[in-house]
């Protein structure tokens, strides 16, 4: 690399050298040659600051690796990696590792299930082309809210409220996904073509005629498409949310990990993981099918 | 309803009507919900509804109890609210998410190169490479702090670990299907007049990819700040583990109230923060 | 019957799009709006559904005063009117059928519509609206996967299933190619001709205009200038209408031929020109099957 920038910085000399030979000639070369744009200030200086923020983030945090004793904790984490326990993993009862695995996808599911349903009115409240710039602002102001507010701590605050368990877990995703869904459906309105609606209006539809003919049919792919999207994110917030035991395969994971007990662990992470890449793979699949 | 109909115009021409559909895949998703709600359903607790208005009463504003002698005020709520304990919290938070992102986007640069298909020729090189990314990106990055917590201890350096393999994961991906999609024209002028590859990638793809590749970081930043405001729940430093420490108790509800206002600030912050830095890269 | 009584249209931006407009389309009538761009055209045609409401004057359809028709009368005034759109305005994910069916909305109540239920007979009607138009055998695909040409008509469909007596439209072929445009212009005069239905087309290409129309209005900054028979244009007038000679794009011309640079005037109405006109057709014919 280095050897390449010396090489550009002779070539550079050479060209000014040149510059002075032909002066007459290549006077509006080196006009245009010194008028060219001087940035490296700027982003030097922005350089600088990031590079003293990282500097800084890391002498700050203080932190201090001594006291682990990394080869005998890699050795057990491999060692329970490697023999996960199958017992646990292939349990039938609601204890085990497949129930509580079905236990997270319905959590998932129904979660995103709601919500779905529930953005629909929160996405037509947000879209510009619907109710105007100002309500719109109010909507979108409300569904920061709802998206700001971490999933784990809203799971805390209903736990108080409707218990622990898997409802619970549901319903915390049900309401937090209202935030995403109800944004990108708006986008969706937002988006949409705007002539069947034009066509409708000449063909004397009334307003929920509009909506049924003009704007669902359009927009009903899009919003299944982004509530599977979320669905996919979904599975994955239902495995942390046992962490705080509304319902699913976090707790065990986290009963695992206070226990040190490796190989329970990662028998829970193999159910994680087999979950997620079929999720992954059959949302992507359906995805593809709506467009 | 299922069954094709055949329907015949006046001027004796037949058409056949498919069946609906969108009865099938509906029907099937609602089955699905139905299961599904059954499933979570079997798992609940006991319903106190008349508990939201207290919960919420005791978070945001100061609640006295009598009985233990505990008595708050507006002036204790807002003290705390700023008190040095949230601000050090607040500022780990901060700095695990950045030194995460850092770390994972300085390591996602080679993986994504060797993933993209583009640049990579090969394909059992980009293949596996990606099989492993998308294993790594399976793992939520809550999971990923438990096992780093049990692994090396509780602290900001869990929390350190864990989002820079949620930011390599994701920014692997991110980066190697931006390099997949780029123009692939000066590349090939570049070969062409002597450069070696190493040079080409510098000179041709490496500036398109600049803006967008900051504009991930900082896109990285910012849902790293908000998965790392709730890891201390499970002990990998931040907000999270004052947030925990104030969670069990009844008499420190308005401390956890105050905890969910400074997040809900540094959040909003961080997403003004990166809009206006989005918006400089355009 | 469509009468137009000293209209006048001003946009709230002040902008004055029609002025003292006097005109009457009889039943049956085919009639082209010609005019430069901003000549008020489409707001001419607007007007007739109060797609655009006219701020002075009257315009009547059948006898009553449209401007002034507001809810439930407007909508069933539109109902009897149907509109064709530059771009076609379906939609496009869904079926070509059900797009056509749309047409029958308003004449049915919004609880049974929201849910999807037409009576049989309108089933029918959106059915052999479409073997008017020749695209039967498309009616259960997807709106999207169908040529420009073909969604055009699919359009003309549903206006047909609306059972009108007048079809306003504007500017229909100005998205489509030139042999599909000719083939689109044959379908309305057919409209025209063999159900009696009024046409009222905004257009852009004057020679079609000539061709097709039966009778030519000439717009200019929102003044009537020309209002006369299709036959009976030339060159002066147009250049009464358009204050110059044609510009390229404001002729359809030869199909193959789409290089013509200047055709004021002499491409337009040559006799060789219309021949090649009538071969072009035979083309699309073949195309469109």
């Amino acid at each position: 690399m280095m050897k390449f920038w010396n090489k550009k910085k002779h070539e550079i000399k050479k060209i000014q050298t040149q510059l002075n030979d032909q002066e007459q000639a290549s006077q509006k070369v080196a006009d245009k040659y010194n008028q060219r744009p001087k940035k490296w200030m700027y982003n030097g200086g922005i350089a600088l600051l990031v590079v003293a923020a990282v500097v800084y983030a890391f002498i700050s945090s203080e932190i201090s690796i001594r006291d682990v004793d990394f080869a005998t904790q890699f050795y057990y984490l491999w060692r329970g990696f490697t023999h996960p326990n199958t017992d646990f993993l292939f349990d039938m009862s609601k204890g085990g590792v497949p129930y509580l695995t079905l236990e997270t996808i319905a959590i998932a599911f129904s979660g995103t299930f709601l919500a779905a349903i529930l953005a629909i009115p929160f996405g037509f409240l947000t879209a510009k082309n619907v109710v105007g710039k100002h309500w719109s602002k109010l909507g979108e102001v409300l569904l920061i809210i709802i998206r700001t507010f971490p999933e784990i701590v809203l799971a805390l605050v209903l736990i108080r409220v409707i218990g622990m368990g898997a409802t619970t877990g549901a319903l915390t995703i049900g309401i937090h996904s209202i935030g995403m869904l109800a944004k990108l459906y708006a986008e969706a309105i937002e988006n949409m073509d705007q002539g069947p609606i034009e066509a409708l209006d000449a063909v004397g539809a009334n307003v929920w005629q509009k909506i049924r003919y003009g704007i669902l049919p359009q927009v009903i792919p899009d919003f299944l498409s982004v509530a599977l999207y979320r669905f996919d994110i979904n599975v994955r917030s239902a495995t942390i949310l046992g962490m705080v035991s509304a319902g699913g395969l976090g707790a065990p994971l986290i009963f695992a990990s206070q226990a040190w007990n490796w190989s329970q662990m990662s028998s829970v992470l193999i159910a994680i993981v087999i979950m997620v890449i079929t999720v992954d793979f059959i949302s992507s699949k359906l995805r593809q099918k709506l467009v | 309803m299922l069954a094709a109909k055949t329907i015949t115009l006046p001027s004796g021409k037949t058409v056949k009507q498919p069946f609906n559909k969108i009865i099938i895949p509906a029907a099937i998703a609602i089955a699905v919900f139905i299961v599904c709600s059954w499933v979570v359903l079997q798992n609940k607790g006991t319903l106190k509804l008349y508990e939201i208005g207290t919960i919420f009463k005791q978070l945001f504003s100061p609640t006295d109890y009598p009985a233990m002698n505990i008595h708050h005020t507006w002036g204790d709520y807002f003290g705390y609210l700023f008190s040095l304990e949230i601000r050090e919290a607040l500022g780990e938070t901060l700095r695990m998410s950045f030194i995460g992102s850092i770390i994972g986007s300085v390591l996602c640069l080679p993986f994504a190169i060797l993933c993209s298909q583009n640049i990579v020729k090969t394909k059992w090189i980009y293949v596996p490479m990606r099989f492993i990314i998308n294993l790594v990106r399976t793992m939520p990055t809550m999971v990923m702090a438990v096992i780093a917590v049990s692994l090396i201890g509780m602290g900001a350096l869990a929390g350190i670990i864990a989002t820079s393999i949620f930011t390599f994961g994701i920014m692997t991906k991110m980066l190697y299907e931006c390099i997949e999609a780029l123009d692939m024209g000066p590349y090939e002028a570049l070969q062409s007049c002597g450069a070696n590859k190493t040079q080409a990638f510098f000179y041709s793809v490496f500036p398109q990819l600049l803006p967008t590749y900051l504009g991930y970081f900082i896109y990285n930043f910012e849902i790293n700040v908000r998965t790392s405001i709730v890891l201390g729940y499970v002990g990998a430093g931040g907000l999270g583990v004052i947030l925990q420490a104030n969670m069990d108790s009844i008499y420190t509800r308005s401390r956890v109230g105050a905890i969910l206002i400074m997040m809900f600030l540094l959040v909003l912050l961080m997403q003004a923060f990166t809009r206006y830095v989005r918006g400089k890269l355009q | 019957m469509i009468k137009f009584i000293n209209t006048g249209k001003k946009y709230p931006n002040g902008f004055q799009a029609l002025e003292n407009i006097n005109l009457e389309i009889n039943d049956g009538e085919f009639v082209a709006i010609i005019g430069l761009s901003g000549a008020g055209k489409s707001t001419l045609l607007r007007t007739i559904n109060k797609m655009n409401a006219a701020t002075s004057g009257q315009v009547l359809v059948n006898d009553k005063d449209v401007s002034k028709l507001e809810g439930k009368e407007l909508r069933e005034l539109r109902r009897s009117i149907g509109m064709i759109f530059q771009s076609f305005n379906l939609v496009k994910r869904a079926s070509v059928y059900k797009n056509v069916l749309a047409g029958r909305v308003a004449y049915h109540s919004t609880f049974k519509t929201l849910f999807g239920i037409f009576p049989e007979e309108d089933k029918i009607m959106a059915l052999e609206a479409l073997e008017k138009m020749g695209i039967l055998d498309k009616a259960y695909e997807r709106a999207d996967r169908l040529s420009g040409g073909q969604q055009q008509r699919v359009a003309l469909a549903r206006a047909l299933a609306q059972n009108p007596k007048i079809i306003l439209a504007d500017e229909p072929v100005a998205s489509l190619d030139p042999i599909t445009t000719l083939a689109v212009m044959d379908d309305f005069k057919r409209i025209n001709r063999d159900y009696g239905i009024t046409i009222v087309a905004n257009m852009h290409h004057v020679d079609l205009a000539v061709k097709y129309a039966d009778r030519i209005i000439g717009l200019q900054a929102g003044k009537l200038v020309y209002d006369g028979p299709s036959d009976a244009i030339d060159e002066e007038k147009l250049i009464q209408i358009y204050g110059r000679s044609l510009h390229a794009d404001e002729v359809h011309g030869r199909v193959d031929a789409p290089k013509i640079k200047d055709v004021a005037g002499t491409s337009v109405f040559d006799k060789e020109n219309k021949k090649e006109k009538k071969k072009s057709v035979k083309i699309s014919d073949v195309e469109g099957e």
